[in-house]
């Protein structure tokens, strides 16, 4: 299987590592950000389960990211596996790896995020399935027509 | 990448997209699955999935036949970086959120200050 670059973002944020951290390994902080449920049990081996929103429909769409921590190095690092239950995600369970660094800058953080092993193939769907990928991207294009 | 999102703006392309992304199918049974759709239509749909570089087109004899080009969404990647940053961005205004509001905890209001 080929591999493709890693996903690569970073974004600086005006809080301590510390704080950013808790946003990674306490359920109910990660569900302001990333998913709509989480279960996680932040040490090594220990499960790191998202609930993810497919589309807008309450009833449909939900995606299970049936992940496992790596690394928990508070509040500098924490990895984890990301995979998803659903076939039609094309990301299976423990297949692809999520590597978070905070390091202090200024007053704040900076966060990384490296998204590892995404075969091409499967880039397209990782976002929570291939209908999800493209329903946002239709939301996008929306939301650029409305801003004109 | 406007191409991109232009093709797959329309629901029905998503779903041509869906139909087609791990089989390849001649376009009139592509067409059968819309049942309110015209054939017409359906071609349309096709051509600008086509020359958007998301599906492939081989002829068959008389026949059409579509799958999707896995590689035309390298250009999708672009999008899926586009999902971490929305999400880290999220994170962003969370975790500053909460920063303030501990930071709030901690220096008590001076007095006089309105709450």
């Amino acid at each position: 299987m080929t591999t493709v670059d890693p996903i690569v973002r970073e974004v600086y944020v005006e809080a301590t590592p510390e704080t950013v951290f808790e946003f990674y390994v306490d359920p109910r902080k990660l569900e302001r950000w990333l998913a709509v449920e989480a279960t996680l049990d932040p040490r090594p081996g220990g499960v790191c389960l998202q609930v993810h929103a497919g589309d807008d429909r309450p009833d449909s769409g939900l995606f299970h990211m049936e992940g496992e921590f790596v690394t928990v190095d508070p509040p500098k690092r924490v990895v984890f596996t990301w995979g998803f239950t659903e076939p039609e995600v094309n990301v299976p369970v423990g297949s692809t790896t999520v590597e978070v660094s905070l390091t202090p800058e200024g007053s704040g953080t900076r966060v990384q995020l490296v998204h590892h092993d995404l075969p091409p193939s499967e880039l397209a769907s990782h976002a929570g399935g291939w209908a999800t990928m493209l329903d946002r991207l239709a939301a996008a294009v929306a939301a650029e027509v409305e801003r004109g | 990448m406007q191409a991109v999102l232009e093709a797959v703006a329309e629901p029905r392309r998503r779903e041509i997209l869906r139909l087609v992304r791990t089989t390849e199918l001649p376009a009139g049974v592509i067409a059968a699955h819309f049942a309110d759709v015209s054939r017409p239509a359906i071609s349309f749909h096709l051509r600008v999935l086509r020359d958007a570089g998301l599906v492939a087109e081989r002829r068959e004899g008389t026949r059409r036949l579509y799958r999707v080009r896995p590689e035309g969404f390298a250009e999708v990647r672009a999008f899926l970086d586009e999902f971490w940053a929305d999400r880290l961005d999220v994170l962003r205004v969370e975790a500053e959120a909460e920063e303030r509001r501990k930071r709030a905890q901690q220096q008590p209001r001076k007095e006089g200050d309105p709450t």
